[in-house]
């Protein structure tokens, strides 16, 4: 857990999106650094999907500044994303269901041979290849042909997370890798994500869990309404101050209050504002 | 397959290559034959060979080379068709204009070279832009507007309708092109679209051969491929394939010019084996492609599916339709039994792929 | 999306040039026989124009689109009208209720007369009343022979199917036929049905009948095939339309068979196999007679009060026989697709 005082990968200065005249993003900052995991917290619509599709090169910024290695960007295509080496793994599309393990692995960077009219798939090669970095990052399959459909949510994530190592990513964004998994698949997750920051890597980590974010963090930003709210390193903030932004204390409070006035619900049981800790998820 | 909690990845801290290697043990391997029943267009072939047994037994005629040759040659005007057919299913997109894109090609090649009297080559090359310039219309639109296939292709199946009556109507005051059979290269396009050549007594469509031909190079495509692999991306999860980088747009578009080349080659062998050509013909033949490319396991919603199968889809189809006629059944019932007949091989492809699945 | 879709064109461009590029090569090698030059430059049948009151009428047909017979009766019918300075609004639909609507709409813009043709006689009733009831001439032509009288029709013209088809099967005992097959396009289509019940009644020998798809030529053509194949002692095919007779012709070609060749209905094309011996003959129930006259009938009618066969017997215009006889005479007419 080496906080390296690098110049940041990807940087985000002020940066916005609006759709039409739908501001999903606002005066953004974010730094992101390599060997280190960058989480950013936020609510359901709190613009976490806009700052990524940013990032990932499917959607544009309208406002501020995108820079990576320091240089201002514009993505028009995820293809051109991952030519700087910013990979995205997707919660829910991270692969095609239907296509075999080897051939999502290599998806879009497939590895070919012979000449043009007769170039074609090495599938030895490629099968070779991913089972091997599977095996590295700890995951064993017997079958590389089987539909990446069939394996678990967990296991799904752990090769899309696989992939982007292998392809040379310097950045991995991960959005809500442990939203759909158990306790235990999302420990093995959180595992794949140390372990791509101790391989250099700097990591987004998109998530509403401020109690997964704490066990990889090393900065936390919170979204709100498409604004940033909280922007802090590890050493700055606690896991109770992380999780009450996350879990909106004063918007609580309000809530609480409202309440009471409509069916006399006994606040008294309710905690209050400081107490909203490790409770709330 | 069940995947429940013990479905959890083994964490091993060195990684355990070399011969011996470790199994999860969750995906017992299943017998190759049962692996190999599995697949769609094993239970298409098997539906394909019921269907030839059949009618070995209810139609004599049919034992016959010739007769073979002619039920090829009608499967291979459907299967040339229902191979691009199947590869755009494939990619997760339908095209409707298909059965009318062919008879535009046949008409703007006739019409070109007779109007212009020029080689009948003027007329094929033009019609070939044609067709490629439909089928990018198609995709264009498609990913341009976001708006289903069917949609899109329905559109253009009533203009192009509505286009070839019209156009041919208004260049050459009839409904049918004229007879092209006496201009310069008539011969040589027909030696290459409509010829039939000799197999021991027996004269054999070169459609066949095509047909055949454009199998096995779908086939190629579409396992060993690059763009192969893109199109079981693009209509498995197209979201997930662009995020990955794979040129959606490009596959979609070009898939769907692929169908128009499909469309170019089987109209010209139309054209050229029939000399003229009437511009109301067409309509319905798309659901024939459609149906080949179902029956032979392409998955209608797209993201699966080989190019052999619908080869047994299309002969299956060609089987059917000729063999109710070798076996002499009362006409009237034609349609009822080409329905029966065809819904009777899916079901043992079903059951097959069924029971070779279960586990 | 539309950002993704730049490089296509810039790919595409030299495809399109390379096309262009042949097409403006291949232009050089223009064809020496055939095409359109070879094509006598023959003006239409025209004839001088009335100096009556200018007149709407509406045709409404049962013809699917882009079919040879239905245009030729339409040339008919334009023809009529342009001598008759006459307005004249055709619409077609295959579908009994949408025809039905399409007299409806006729009724609507009061044209001065309709012509119409009573596939579906039950499916028309309706509105056909509700045209003569509010004044509006009405005459019938090629379908609904039984019926046009009853729905209180004016004049009728065509081709009485069955009687076309029994003329037709009485020639062929003439010719020393044994087993006839009869080749039907369309499947369930009564007047095509009614002319392979003629053959069957005025033929002495056996008649088979054998359905094919119409929109799909090569299986036209195989269906034909299989069928020779499977009965050998077939020596007769009639076909229906003039494309199925001479797609039958390959098959008859390919088989090695015996079999002679005879339809209904003609076109350019089938001249030329007639007087080259292909096809046998060819039974016609001209077609441009049927929509010539539609018309002329009700602008005589409008200005003359003339009712053709009087209001009580129908008008035939068929059958007629084309065969190597004849041939010449008519194939003028038929390259110009008004015959």
């Amino acid at each position: 857990m080496t906080t390296t005082n690098d110049s940041p990968v990807v940087e985000l200065r002020s940066t916005g999106k609006a759709y039409g005249n739908i501001r999903a993003l606002h005066g953004v900052d974010l730094k992101v650094f390599p060997n280190q995991v960058t989480c950013v917290l936020g609510d359901n619509g709190a613009g976490k999907s806009t700052l990524i599709k940013i990032i990932s090169g499917l959607h544009q910024h309208t406002e501020g500044e995108f820079l990576v290695d320091g240089r201002p960007v514009r993505f028009s295509t995820p293809r051109e994303a991952l030519d700087k080496g910013i990979a995205t793994v997707y919660q829910d599309l991270a692969v095609v269901p239907l296509m075999p393990v080897w051939r999502n692995f290599f998806l879009g960077s497939e590895m070919t041979k012979g000449p043009w009219p007769v170039r074609r798939l090495d599938i030895e090669k490629m099968k070779k290849t991913a089972d091997h970095e599977l095996r590295e990052m700890g995951i064993v399959l017997d079958d590389l042909e089987q539909p990446i459909g069939t394996l678990s949510g967990g296991q799904r994530q752990c090769v899309a997370i696989a992939r982007a190592v292998y392809f040379g990513a310097r950045v991995l964004i991960l959005d809500e890798p442990t939203a759909a998994l158990g306790v235990k698949q999302s420990g093995v997750v959180l595992k794949y994500i140390a372990a791509a920051r101790d391989r250099g890597l700097g990591v987004i980590f998109i998530t509403h869990n401020p109690h997964h974010a704490y066990m990889v963090g090393d900065h936390f930003s919170v979204l709100r309404l498409g604004t940033m709210e909280l922007n802090a390193s590890r050493d700055e903030v606690s896991l109770e101050e992380l999780t009450n932004h996350m879990a909106g204390g004063t918007e609580l409070t309000a809530l609480k209050h409202e309440l009471a006035q409509v069916r006399g619900v006994d606040v008294e049981e309710l905690p209050e504002e400081s107490d909203l800790t490790a409770t709330a998820s | 397959m069940g995947m429940t909690q013990q479905a959890e990845p083994a964490v091993t801290t060195p990684p355990a290559s070399g011969p011996g290697m470790e199994r999860d043990g969750r995906t017992k391997q299943r017998p190759l034959a049962l692996r190999l029943l599995a697949r769609p267009e094993i239970g298409v072939f098997l539906g394909a060979v019921a269907v030839f047994v059949f009618f070995l037994v209810a139609a004599p005629p049919v034992r016959d080379g010739s007769s073979m040759a002619n039920i090829l040659y009608q499967s291979s005007t459907i299967g040339i068709m229902a191979l691009p057919v199947a590869l755009l299913m494939i990619g997760g997109e339908f095209d409707l204009s298909a059965g009318v894109a062919v008879i535009t090609s046949a008409l703007t090649a006739s019409m070109t070279a007779y109007q212009l009297s020029m080689n009948v080559w003027v007329g094929v090359i033009v019609a070939l832009v044609v067709s490629l310039a439909v089928g990018f219309f198609n995709g264009w639109l498609l990913v341009k507007t976001g708006l289903p296939s069917f949609l899109v292709t329905l559109g253009t199946f009533l203009i192009l309708q509505g286009v070839n009556l019209a156009v041919t109507k208004l260049v050459t005051g009839n409904v049918a092109t004229d007879d092209i059979q006496d201009m310069d290269g008539f011969d040589q396009a027909k030696a290459i679209f409509a010829s039939s050549f000799d197999v021991g007594g027996v004269q054999v469509k070169i459609t066949v051969v095509w047909w055949l031909v454009f199998a096995a190079l779908a086939t190629w495509v579409l396992i060993r491929t690059k763009y192969g692999n893109w199109i079981f991306a693009v209509g498995g999860n197209k979201e997930s394939a662009r995020a990955v980088g794979v040129p959606v747009t490009f596959t979609k578009i070009s898939l769907f010019m692929l169908v128009g080349f499909g469309a170019w080659f089987v109209g010209m062998h139309q054209l050229f084996a029939f000399n003229t050509v009437q511009s109301g013909e067409g309509v319905g033949q798309e659901l024939i492609y459609i149906a080949a490319a179902v029956i032979g396991g392409c998955l209608l919603t797209g993201g699966a599916g080989s190019a052999i199968g619908p080869v047994f889809g299309a002969f299956m189809f060609g089987m059917v339709q000729q063999g109710i006629v070798y076996a002499g059944w009362n006409p009237d019932w034609f349609k009822a039994f080409l329905g029966v007949m065809l819904l009777g091989a899916t079901l043992i492809n079903l059951w097959v792929s069924r029971t070779a699945t279960r586990r | 999306m539309s950002r993704t879709f730049l490089p296509l064109p810039r790919r595409l461009v030299p495809a399109v040039a390379v096309a262009a590029a042949a097409t403006l090569v291949l232009a050089g090698c223009s064809s020496s026989s055939g095409g359109k030059k070879a094509e006598d430059a023959d003006s239409g049948v025209s004839a001088g124009k009335a100096t009556t009151p200018r007149m709407t009428i509406a045709m409404v047909t049962h013809a699917p689109s882009g079919d040879t017979f239905w245009d030729t009766i339409r040339k008919g019918a334009e023809v009529a009208a342009a001598k008759d300075n006459v307005k004249l609004i055709y619409s077609n639909d295959e579908t009994a209720a949408d025809q039905a609507n399409l007299v409806q709409n006729a009724i609507d813009q009061k044209v001065d007369g309709i012509a119409v043709t009573l596939a579906k006689p039950d499916a028309l009733k309706d509105v056909v009343a509700k045209a003569v009831k509010a004044g509006i001439p009405v005459i019938g032509f090629n379908a609904g022979m039984s019926e046009w009288q009853k729905q209180g029709l004016l004049s009728f013209f065509g081709q009485d199917e069955t009687i076309s088809g029994e003329a037709l099967g009485t020639k062929l005992d003439d010719t020393g036929a044994k087993h006839a097959l009869c080749v039907v396009q369309v499947q369930g289509a009564v007047n095509l049905e009614q002319r392979c019940a003629g053959v069957e009644k005025g033929f002495k020998g056996k008649t088979d009948k054998l359905y094919v798809n119409g929109a799909d030529m090569p299986s036209v053509k195989s269906t034909i095939t299989a069928k020779l194949k499977q009965d050998s002692s077939i020596d007769q095919v009639v076909t229906l339309a003039a494309p199925v007779a001479l797609t039958a012709a390959q098959s008859v070609d390919e088989t090695g068979s015996k079999a002679k060749i005879a339809t209904f209905d003609l076109n350019k094309e089938l001249i030329a196999a007639i007087k080259d011996g292909t096809i046998e003959f060819a039974v016609d129930q001209q077609p441009y007679l049927q929509g010539y006259l539609a018309v002329d009938s009700l602008w005589l009618y409008k200005n003359n009060g003339n009712y053709m066969g009087g209001g009580e017997a129908p008008i035939l215009t068929g059958p007629a026989f084309v065969d190597k006889s004849n041939v010449d005479a008519i194939g003028v007419f038929a390259a110009k697709g008004t015959r």
